[in-house]
């Protein structure tokens, strides 16, 4: 018995001392480099982000990171710290890795919250987790802005915390349907996953067909993952339709290319939603790219400019500099948030989440990202979106007029006689 | 279909085991009373944790823990108890937090009115259970691997069909839950559902009820000779584990405000499910808690240190588990000698 | 009539892929009672494999098969011998969990090193040609034809050669392959490895057709249990006659249903796993038994 005792004892012991370790905050990453001298005289705003740096959001998480991490490095070191009654306070950012899990991604935003007591929080890589995080931000009261969730139901909450710089889903294809409208297109089909994101974007463009006069042939979705779309393709084929719509992630932008052509489908147009404005789809997909059509938040060709991060060919330097690659628009926009709160922290004259709130609202600010002033429901509709063309394997801008760099290329010729 | 039963290995060959003493006796002591009160005891404790002032995070961490604890548990009745290795069993986690949104939404379905959440969560779990019911009779009447891919099949079409379903489901798109956190409130909840199920197993291995299941998992067809109606007792594990499972996907959902079908409907949920189980050591009372306590702590650990290579680390380890201890902890602390790990350890020892 | 025409080409097209995409995995089954939950990844590697080799030796994807074949099946019998022939003869729980353990480790190694940017092979040659009034994919009818052959080619070695006797022998009853004198471990990492490569064949062949990247298996591995289940173990017209079906009715479903047809079309193939476990556990054409046997 007294063996049994002992054994027990040192049981519960362990179980007890695992459950405390698992109760003890996971280790930070990516913690801000700055000088930690004098700290006690400086004034310091907390700022906080739970981003993908593994899982299956891992690449666009660091899009996103670095796009934080551009903003912080400048405001700290270059522009000598954000401005409040005429004081300059220090900026830290505390970044988790979310890896792409909502279990995980609410903790570390619990986390940063009721822990580590951050001013305002960034928000994280892609809309399913912007959707449960920005709920507990805002039932405790926290501002949450971001730059990587543009599905619509995130707006429809009615939330007052949650801001967004990017323009929202549903008007991806605007600029890009227009154009074509006005070049003579007359029917368009669209086939987009069923997940918040891309079903946002495809019930946008059926909404802007409708505003440009374009007749809506077919409507289809697909599963995430989907590993032939023969189906869609040639049930299209058959509609004849002058422009394609396709949306959904990376994957499926080679996986229509290539069905397209295999099945000899020749829309007069091919605007895809995500994809044709990372080079990665030319380095991958070839020649067979040529005339896709992309809606884009930012390319680093538009005439954008602000006084803070310069044009946004300064930016894109900038951003090559410091870390080795050209910037997508994804950590532009991510970039573009941090100011964006930056402004109206100065603007507010304080770190008082209302005061900051009605800044935010009032915002009505041009970055190098593009115009930036807040809705009612937290979005950004001053921002309207560009569309890029892949010509001669370059991603140029040919919408909206006052940023395009390139003429649209229109009619893309058929398959065979490429 | 035996995964070494390690909760009642009485065949101590003590003379054999000066050097590693047989833990055995501590088995079939925590398989009885002293077990209850010591985990009534241990609940007691978690109940006063958070008058110590603890942060909304410790609740948070608390009740993810204890989610997965009630999870490990409920899969343990029909993998490990019953011998029914259940590879989709996400799926009833997956119905019980559509059925809780859906009925607290209201929306897609225009009911009216919205359901409360103390409302839709029984009904989380009795719709898991009636799921069971239906997907059980047929399913369980296979045998071994058959089971467990049919059940991983159900798992994906549910999540296939879920998603076409979009005028009563929200389709891929998912569905917004009223935000309404309540950390403590999900702390206590989570710890009462936790405390329930796991005594619940306690009562079932002392009954008639759970020596069945283990005959059943034992020799199938001799228990079914010995007049036990087998088809009866499997379906009524399933459906037990599957309510319970139900319950904790209800909560789930309402914990974390937004549901799709790729969020809930996860083969690595199922798997994570039979990881726990079989690391604490399959059909016993304590190991899947301690199980989901240890896995819980692992993948923290192998997060916070190893960053990008943490899955990796993970996939690996699941495959050192199964080789080297597939008794799991309880079943290699117990008894050392027919374990692979013991066995390891003690070459070591006489090496040294 | 034109509509149906093409979607029965397209639907035997991919039929012919999901064919040669299965049969690793069946045989494995069959053989040795093996749900190689990692199946998925195999395919995964072999296309990245082919995407390397075409990216920087300008290697022909299906060139590049001269290559990968012996290199994959090198992999498989090191797996076998190494892991797999500890658990063959453990509860199936343990082989899943392995296989399943084995199918994480393999992503995240790949996401490690080939980053999680998708790829794809552009092969010249991409494009269609029309016969008979149907579009033919050129690459897809390749990928066909080339299933085809490797399946017949398999078929005459197992029924012909002394080792694919040795192998049927292992599979139809292993005690008596012993007590005659076959190396049951060396047949099992021969098998392995010959069903390794050929799965890694099958995702070198897919690369041109698709992005390639870190997470594309486990839907294959899905498919690839349900076409078993319609198939039948281990059976060569078995996982060809499952493929072609599987293929049809998922192209036929994405055709014909409006709007949600393609995601109707993957709902249905597990649907048809699930009905034909429960209906006719022996799968359709009746090979699910040998491993039902010794299954515990």
């Amino acid at each position: 018995m007294r063996q049994f005792l002992s054994y027990f004892t040192l049981l519960l012991a362990g179980s007890l001392l695992l459950t405390s370790c698992g109760l003890a905050p996971p280790a930070p990453v990516d913690e801000p480099e700055t000088a930690a001298a004098g700290a006690d005289a400086e004034k310091v705003i907390y700022l906080g982000a739970a981003v993908s740096e593994t899982g299956k959001y891992s690449r666009e998480g660091k899009d996103t990171r670095q796009g934080y991490g551009l903003w912080l490095d400048w405001v700290n070191n270059e522009y000598g710290g954000v401005q409040i009654d005429g004081e300059r306070y220090r900026v830290e950012l505390i970044m988790y890795d979310d890896e792409g899990d909502p279990d995980t991604a609410a903790r570390l935003v619990e986390k940063l919250i009721s822990e580590d007591q951050v001013d305002f929080l960034l928000g994280p890589y892609s809309s399913s987790l912007t959707q449960s995080t920005s709920a507990i931000a805002e039932k405790y009261g926290k501002i949450m802005i971001e730059g990587n969730g543009a599905a619509e139901p995130l707006f429809e909450r009615g939330f007052r915390n949650l801001f967004a710089v990017l323009t929202p889903a549903g008007n991806y294809t605007r600029s890009a349907l227009q154009l074509l409208a006005e070049q003579g297109a007359k029917s368009v089909v669209i086939a987009y996953e069923d997940t918040a994101f891309p079903t946002s974007v495809a019930e946008g463009a059926q909404r802007w067909a409708a505003e440009y006069g374009l007749e809506v042939l077919g409507v289809e979705t697909y599963p995430v993952n989907v590993a032939d779309v023969s189906g869609i393709m040639s049930k299209f084929k058959e509609l004849e339709p002058d422009i394609f719509v396709g949306g959904g992630h990376f994957n499926d932008a080679v996986l229509f290319i290539r069905s397209a052509k295999e099945l000899d489908f020749n829309p007069k147009a091919m605007v895809i939603t995500v994809g044709p404005s990372n080079p990665t789809l030319i380095e991958e997909v070839g020649a067979d790219a040529e005339y896709v059509i992309g809606p884009t938040q930012w390319e680093a060709s538009m005439s954008y400019a602000d006084d803070y991060l310069g044009t946004a060919a300064e930016y894109a330097a900038r951003y090559q500099d410091m870390w080795g690659e050209p910037p997508t628009y994804q950590a532009a926009e991510s970039t573009a948030t941090a100011l964006a709160l930056h402004l109206a922290i100065e603007q507010a004259g304080s770190l008082d989440t209302d005061a900051v709130r009605t800044a935010l609202r009032n915002l009505d600010v041009v970055t190098f990202y593009g115009p930036i002033s807040f809705d009612e429901k937290g979005r950004n509709a001053a921002k309207p979106m560009g569309a890029i063309q892949i010509q001669n394997g370059e991603i140029l801008v040919v919408a909206p007029t006052h940023a395009a760099v390139a003429e649209l290329n229109y009619p893309a010729p058929a398959w065979k006689d490429r | 279909m035996t995964n070494g039963p390690p909760a009642d290995k009485n065949g101590n060959e003590t003379g054999k085991k000066a050097r590693f003493p047989s833990l055995a006796p501590v088995h079939s002591l925590l398989a009885g009373w002293t077990g209850l009160a010591l985990w009534l005891l241990l609940l007691l404790l978690l109940a006063l944790y958070p008058y110590t002032g603890v942060s909304s995070l410790a609740l948070l961490v608390g009740s993810q823990i204890f989610v997965l604890v009630t999870l490990a548990s409920n899969w343990n009745l029909i993998g490990g108890m019953t011998g029914y290795v259940d590879f989709g069993h996400a799926v009833f986690f997956g119905v019980g937090a559509y059925i809780m949104a859906i009925l607290v939404t209201g929306a897609p379905l225009l009911i009216s009115p919205q359901w409360g959440f103390w409302q839709a969560l029984p009904a989380s779990g009795a719709a898991a259970a009636l799921f069971a019911l239906l997907i059980g009779l047929p399913t369980l009447r296979l045998k071994g691997p058959y089971f467990s891919i049919a059940m991983l099949g159900t798992l994906v079409a549910m999540r296939e069909i879920v998603r076409v379903s979009r005028p009563i489901t929200g389709g891929g798109i998912g569905l917004n839950l009223p935000p309404v956190l309540n950390r403590i409130g999900d702390y206590y909840l989570m710890l009462a559902i936790m405390g329930l199920v796991v005594s619940l197993i306690w009562w079932i291995q002392r009954s008639e009820f759970g020596q069945s299941l283990i005959a059943i998992r034992e020799d199938e067809v001799g228990a079914e000779m010995r007049g036990i109606n087998t088809t009866l007792h499997k379906i009524a594990a399933f459906m037990i584990a599957a309510f319970f499972t139900g319950v904790v996907g209800g909560f789930w959902a309402w914990q974390n405000t937004f549901i799709d079908p790729d969020g809930v409907f996860v083969e690595t949920r199922t798997v994570e499910m039979v990881m726990m189980s079989m690391l604490g050591g399959l059909g016993t009372v304590w190991g899947p808690p301690l199980g989901a306590v240890a896995i819980y702590l692992l993948q923290n650990l192998l997060w916070s240190n190893l960053f990008e290579w943490h899955l990796l680390a993970l996939g690996l380890l699941l495959v050192l588990i199964v080789l080297f201890m597939p008794e799991g902890i309880l079943g290699t602390l117990g008894d050392r000698s027919s374990t692979s790990l013991g066995r390891l350890l003690a070459r070591f020892g006489r090496n040294r | 009539m034109d509509q149906l025409s093409q979607a029965l080409v397209s639907g035997l097209l991919l039929g012919g892929f999901y064919a040669i995409m299965v049969l690793g995995f069946s045989v494995i089954w069959g053989v040795m009672g093996v749900i190689n939950l990692a199946h998925g990844e195999f395919l995964m590697i072999g296309a990245y494999l082919a995407w390397g080799l075409f990216r920087f030796f300008g290697i022909d994807p299906f060139a590049s098969l001269a290559l990968i074949l012996p290199l994959m099946f090198l992999v498989g019998y090191l797996l076998q011998i190494t892991l797999i022939n500890r658990i063959v003869e453990r509860p199936h729980l343990m082989t899943l969990l392995v296989t399943f353990g084995v199918s994480i480790a393999l992503a995240n190694l790949a996401k490690i090193v080939f980053t999680s940017d998708p790829r794809n092979v552009a092969v010249a040659y991409s494009g269609s040609f029309q016969f008979a009034g149907v579009t033919f994919p050129i690459v897809k009818t390749i990928i066909f034809a080339a299933a085809l052959l490797i399946m017949g080619g398999l078929h005459l070695f197992l029924q012909r050669s002394r080792l694919g006797k040795s192998i049927r022998a292992a599979a139809q009853n292993k005690t008596a392959a012993r007590i005659v004198g076959v190396d049951i471990n060396r047949v099992y990492a021969i098998t392995a490895g010959i069903c390794i490569a050929l799965t890694a064949a099958a995702g070198a062949m897919l690369s041109p057709t698709q992005a390639i990247f870190p997470f594309m298996g486990p839907p294959f591995t899905l498919k690839a249990v349900t076409i078993t289940a319609l198939g039948g173990l281990g059976r060569i017209p078995g996982a060809l006659m499952g493929g072609l079906v599987l293929g049809v009715t998922e192209i036929f479903v994405a055709t014909y249903v409006a709007g949600i047809g393609t995601n109707l079309g993957v709902a249905t193939s597990f649907i048809l796993l699930v009905l034909i476990l429960v209906v006719r556990p022996q799968g359709l054409m009746g090979g699910l038994r040998p491993v039902d046997a010794e299954a515990d």
